[in-house]
């Protein structure tokens, strides 16, 4: 029964090979290949390294590091202080912690457009008590605030999923050989998480870095990241050969931080679930 | 001591994550449509939403393919990864690799590949395509619950049954999927929500007329938030969130275990497929089908934003029995692309003078049969020989609205005189400027500041152009089209680009707001309606376009865009001669004396600004 | 006269409205072995953890070498705790694991590699220094728990059921090793079991718990000889507990026989509690047994015969390196010193009972 078992599998596998791998393999064939003459070219990786592009490259990479640092400052505590409650309570208040996320990706963004704005509700509280109006709205502040929001939960999910299924009695050992709590943290905890810290930051990194919405919406298009680039290329100036060149090197970024990544989590115990 | 850290700690991330959302919750009760005023308690935004059948209509293409994409995901992702589970190491490495890359490639990639692949294989964007982009990042989703529970399914309890006499179907089916069961929940339960939530795929590989709840969204936020949106927001908060109790009934600890499968039984065999049932049936019925393209008679037109009233379409409809699937686009720049690349058959589009000009000289369009549009009379002479300027023959354009580009301010943020394009650059209204998210519009701006031609594609003065806008951007607050004019109308900002048509719109909203040509002159443009050459429905098109030259629709139109009309007839009608008088909307030539209407400017040009307005963007 | 090392007064626990620990007081002395040793929920592990520190009691203190430790936490006490499931860093090596709490003493590097070599040697696992505790067997993480316990030299071990996981001859070694351990190190061991021969095999004192309540506390010897109630002869070896009625100072009846025994103060025709131990009883001829009956079982156990006896309605249990085949009318008859008469519990709850030693 196990060696027909694996059949199944081949649907999947059709599919895959349909609607994953081809389409990638298309958008390497547009990447390489001259929009005029339809032969093998360079033009477009040497358009797509352009100063501007390479700028919009770096201010992603930047705004989603500064974004991926605060959400795991943030997740971890929470996932410590989550993952120690009673069985009761603990699937309730972490599905309360996760409920902003079954809002509509872009309400939750545009709820903060509402927040941030120069009339909006954050500077009217602040006038209300008279205080100085804060210019918030169209800065990196907002994309990155907007990032954060959006991800934190992914964050905390596979570092809090880690922590549960932890020995509690590793921590005791720690404590009884005299470890205070930094060092239980530093020594113990930390390293025994980094499967789901691994995990998170992947499920942060990746969004973050490719996003275009956010930095539309809560940056007021002043803020060109390379998402926004690649989706004008192919929205709006139709030059489908330099977005895909532009693409593929978004790919393999991706994928070398991934692979480095990795070699933290051999056993691949992170997951979201 | 301790505890009380914990505590206030969760406390702030929980006032954190829920902040907006009940914000938006205040806001849905908001008699008041501005967001910084409460204007009383009202329930105006619920009615108002579900009788907005193009936003119920998007609800219910959301719900629908969510739900049959993680039905089919979770099929396939199951047994997927019931296969993947036996095989051998390498092999599952392999698959594991693949299954990982749509998660790791990020969703823009994604949709784009689709996309790509889509029009390669000459396939109509819609609702499969969309079902199946769906289907595609959702089961990663879902080999990614099961999986888990594949490889610590103990194996003795198969190895029971089989000991008991079960055959090994008996055995899988009886014993091994019911352990595996919670994956496999968890698994369309994540692919649902996957789906439910996605954009960026969707927006990639949608079609005319097809819209989830995040592309109308995305749509409307261009033009600033209708506050049915915030209702929307709360239904859909509170539903999950009685969702959410409802599933986490957990009586005592011991029992949680058994009462958790004994929920999930009822949950599965009664209630989901009751709603679902309901679902399907109820919306189908209510709201007439999936929409899209169907096979009814009918035209597809593509306009700009918030440039037809409404009901036009629906009273043509009504008058011929022609359905009009009407889709939107911001600039012209988008726009070009989808008609050259042929991926979807419009019927009508509505681009501006230069891009007509670049589309004639691409072969994209269609000629006009004039003699099918007898009602074409009254629009005025003049528009039409203003036409020729990039339809040399008045063979592919029919003149729909005109005006100019100038400045709106408000009188009581801006105290000195505003005559000139250099007010844009004063350090005094420093973000407190809008400009056009445009690169002709932006362009513009800039050249005439510098005594330029705004058809300029001399190199230098475009570098001129392009410094000065690059200097001006520490002083913009934002680049962006339809919001314009709800920021300014809302006292977000002092100073505005932006078209003499919107002029009336915001000053009826806001008496503070007045318009100005600046004296370096501007842009005078002219948005005509054409049929592009893969048309399916001309002779339906023609006879819309005869539909809206009747004096009394170009006026109803009018009323409600508010741009100036090159229709006499309708003009004439105007009762308000205020308006129908008006310097600003109907300037007389002498006012446009500096101004001059685009040209397309050739390839190379055109990259060339887009170059430079790269560069400015991205400063 | 031994130093009291720790003194545990009045220490009540509860969880969830269950009392696990009601008054308890408790102390142990320097050098000493001593054994907690009860059923499942009998309190013992929580007793462990109160010292350990690891629990904090509602009521009561725990005093330590005279000073006062309740509210210590436990990486401040100098006790080492060895767990039950071990709970060695599996992301460290056996060496890094060991020398966890010295590098947080702020040990020099070659006072640890030393300190490391000492302990390996110690549990007999010289030269594991770079092995990984995932791949090692139950008994060698055992003892790589135990070493990384004692290099730190504590006046006090606690032992959380340490050995449970053992196999039997894996077990037995290992006990042997522990006592071997302690005369090394001169130090005091806590454990905690619920294996009744093991505690007898280590311990130099016991203590019995039930329910939360301390049932009896003296050496392996004195428990097993002469158990204060019912609940201690029941759980320490196999007994035969019989209702007789106490006639008069050093005479029993039971079963309408009369028993020498050499007990007293238990008043005259008093209802009691005897106890019989298995090995105790002789089987003889029917007619010079106190009591007559007839072979029903027989067990060969290797180590003895074990064979149920018939008598009077009543299943004694009897041990014997003789053996006597079922069926056979035998006759019994005990050794008055070997019968241990107790008072009958007045409730069904049993008393805590504190002895003075």
């Amino acid at each position: 029964m196990k060696n027909k078992r694996k059949w199944l599998a081949a649907p999947y596998g059709i599919w895959a090979a349909g609607f994953i791998v081809i389409p990638l393999i298309i958008i390497l064939y547009y990447a390489f290949v001259s929009p005029e003459t339809s032969k093998f070219t360079m033009s477009n990786f040497a358009m797509a390294f352009s100063p501007e592009n390479i700028k919009s490259l770096v201010l992603a990479l930047l705004l989603s590091l500064i974004s991926t640092v605060i959400c795991l400052l943030l997740a971890y505590p929470l996932a410590v202080i989550l993952s120690k409650k009673e069985v009761n309570q603990s699937s309730f208040i972490v599905l309360v912690f996760i409920l902003p996320m079954w809002m509509n990706f872009l309400l939750r963004t545009l709820a903060w457009q509402t927040l941030l704005e120069r009339n909006g509700v954050i500077n009217g509280i602040l006038a209300f008590f008279h205080l100085h109006r804060l210019n918030l709205i169209n800065t990196p502040f907002a994309i990155i605030l907007g990032m954060v929001y959006n991800f934190l939960p992914f964050m905390v999910l596979p570092i809090y999923n880690v922590l549960l299924k932890m020995d509690p009695s590793i921590v005791e050992a720690a404590q009884d050989l005299g470890a205070d709590t930094l060092l239980v943290y530093k020594k113990i905890m930390v390293p025994l998480s980094i499967p789901g810290i691994v995990s998170g930051i992947t499920m942060v990194f990746i969004p973050s870095m490719t996003t275009f919405v956010i930095s539309d919406l809560l940056g007021g298009s002043k803020y060109l990241l390379i998402g926004n680039v690649i989706e004008q290329e192919f929205k709006q100036t139709s030059n489908w050969n330099a977005g895909s060149a532009l693409s593929a090197i978004l790919m393999i970024f991706i994928f070398a931080s991934m692979f480095f990544l990795n070699k933290y989590d051999k056993d691949g115990e992170g997951t979201l679930f | 001591m301790k505890k009380y850290i914990n505590r206030i700690y969760m406390a702030l991330i929980l006032i954190f994550m829920y902040a907006p959302i009940l914000t938006m919750i205040v806001l849905s009760f908001n008699a008041s449509k501005t967001r910084s005023r409460w204007g009383g308690f009202s329930l105006k935004w619920y009615t108002a939403l579900f009788s907005n059948t193009d936003i119920m209509q998007a609800l219910y293409n959301t719900l629908i393919i969510a739900l049959l994409a993680a039905i089919i995901s979770t099929i396939l992702g199951t047994m997927a990864a019931i296969g993947i589970g036996s095989m051998k190491k390498k092999i599952q490495s392999v698959f594991s690799a693949i299954t990982n890359i749509p998660m790791l490639n990020g969703e823009i990639v994604m949709g784009i590949s689709l996309m790509l692949l889509f029009i390669l294989v000459r396939m109509n964007l819609g609702f499969s395509t969309i079902l199946m982009s769906h289907i595609t990042f959702d089961i990663p989703y879902v080999i990614l619950s099961v999986m888990p529970k594949i490889k610590q399914y103990p194996k003795s309890t198969y190895e029971a049954a089989l000991d008991l006499g079960a055959s090994p179907l008996q055995s899988f089916f009886k014993v091994v999927f019911p352990d595996i069961m919670p994956g496999v929940l968890s698994g369309f339960l994540l692919a649902f929500t996957m789906s439910l939530d996605d954009f960026v795929i969707t927006y990639f590989t949608k079609g005319p007329g097809i819209d989830t709840l995040s592309t109308k969204i995305y749509s409307e936020v261009r033009k600033g938030i209708k506050p049915e949106m915030y209702a929307l927001s709360t239904l859909l908060f509170v539903t999950v969130f009685f969702l959410l109790i409802l599933i986490n009934q957990n009586p005592a600890e011991k029992e949680k275990r058994v009462k958790q499968y004994s929920v999930i039984r009822v949950i599965c065999k009664r209630v989901l497929p009751a709603a679902i049932i309901v679902l399907i049936a109820g919306g189908g019925i209510y709201y007439h089908g999936t929409g899209g393209i169907s096979t009814k008679d009918q035209i597809v037109v593509y306009n700009w934003g918030e440039y037809i009233d409404p009901d036009v379409p629906k009273n043509f409809e009504k008058e011929t029995g022609i359905h009009v699937v009407y889709e939107e686009f911001e600039t012209n720049e988008i726009m070009y692309p989808k008609i050259q690349s042929g991926a979807v058959a419009y019927d009508l589009v509505c681009p501006s003078d230069y891009m007509i000009d670049k589309m004639i000289q691409n072969d994209l369009l269609d000629k006009i049969d004039w003699s099918k549009i007898p009602n074409a009379s009254n629009i005025g002479r003049t528009y039409f020989e203003k036409s020729r300027e990039f339809d040399p023959y008045n063979e592919y354009s029919l003149p729909y609205c005109w005006g100019t580009l100038g400045i709106i301010y408000n009188k009581s943020m801006v105290k000195s005189p505003v005559n000139s394009w250099n007010i844009l650059w004063d350090p005094e209204y420093k973000n407190n400027i809008l400009m056009q998210d445009s690169v002709r519009d932006a362009f513009t701006v800039a050249l005439k500041l510098a005594g330029h031609s705004v058809n300029s594609s001399d190199p230098k003065q475009l570098e001129r152009a392009e410094k000065l806008l690059e200097s001006e951007k520490p002083l913009v607050q934002s680049y962006s089209v339809d919001q314009i004019r709800d920021k300014m109308i809302g006292g977000e900002a002092a100073l505005g680009v932006t078209f003499s048509g919107e002029f009336l719109y915001m000053q009826r909203e806001n008496p503070d707001l007045d318009f100005v040509l600046p004296k370096e002159g501007s842009n005078v443009w002219i948005d005509s309606w054409v049929i592009p050459k893969n048309a399916k429905h001309k002779k339906n098109a023609q006879e819309f376009l005869n539909y809206l030259c009747r004096p009394d629709v170009a006026l109803k139109n009018f009323e409600y865009i508010t741009y100036a009309t090159p229709n006499t007839a309708a003009r004439e009608l105007i009762e308000d001669s205020d308006i129908r008088d008006n310097p600003i909307l109907f300037p007389k030539d002498s006012d446009l004396k500096n101004s001059e209407t685009y040209r397309y400017l050739g390839r190379k040009t055109e990259e060339l600004y887009a170059k430079l307005w790269r560069e400015v963007k991205s400063s | 006269m031994k130093q009291k090392l720790l003194d545990l007064s009045h220490i009540s626990k509860s969880y969830d409205d269950q009392k696990i620990l009601d008054d308890m007081n408790l102390y142990i002395r320097e050098n000493e072995f001593l054994t907690l040793l009860g059923p499942s929920g009998c309190g013992k592990t929580t007793t462990l953890r109160i010292i350990g520190g690891f629990e904090k009691p509602d009521h009561g203190s725990v005093l330590f070498e005279g000073r006062d430790i309740t509210d210590v936490p436990p990486n401040k006490r100098a006790l080492n705790t060895v767990f039950q499931k071990y709970a060695l860093f599996p992301h460290m090596t056996v060496a890094e694991n060991i020398a966890f709490g010295l590098k947080i003493k702020g040990k020099s590097k070659a006072y640890i590699d030393d300190k490391i070599r000492y302990a390996l040697k110690l549990v007999n696992l010289e030269g594991y220094e770079n092995r990984s505790p995932a791949l090692l067997s139950g008994g060698q993480q055992q003892r790589i728990a135990i070493a990384r316990a004692i290099v730190n030299e504590p006046k006090v071990l606690l032992l959380d059921e340490p050995l449970g996981a053992l196999d039997l001859k894996l077990r037995q070694d290992m006990q042997y090793e522990l006592i071997r351990l302690k005369n090394e190190l001169g130090i005091t061991f806590i454990y905690v079991t619920h294996d009744q021969e093991e505690a007898l095999t280590m311990s130099d004192t016991i203590v019995v718990m039930n329910q939360g309540y301390i049932q009896q506390i003296g050496t392996p010897e004195h428990i097993y000889n002469e158990p204060e109630n019912a609940f201690v002869a029941d759980f320490i070896g196999d007994s035969n507990i019989i209702d007789g009625i106490m006639l008069k100072d050093h005479v029993v009846e039971i079963f309408g026989a009369k028993f020498q025994c050499v007990d007293e103060g238990f008043g005259s025709h008093k209802p009691v509690d005897v106890v019989i131990r298995p090995e105790d009883i002789d089987l003889v001829t029917p007619e010079r047994g106190t009591l007559r009956g007839r072979v029903t079982n027989l067990i060969f156990k290797g180590v003895h015969y074990e064979m149920e006896v018939n008598a009077n309605g009543f299943e004694w249990i009897v041990h014997s390196t003789d053996m006597v085949p079922v069926g056979r009318e035998v006759g019994i008859t005990v050794d008055p010193f070997d019968i241990q008469i107790m008072n009958k519990p007045e409730s069904e709850d049993e008393e805590a009972v504190q002895i003075e030693e």
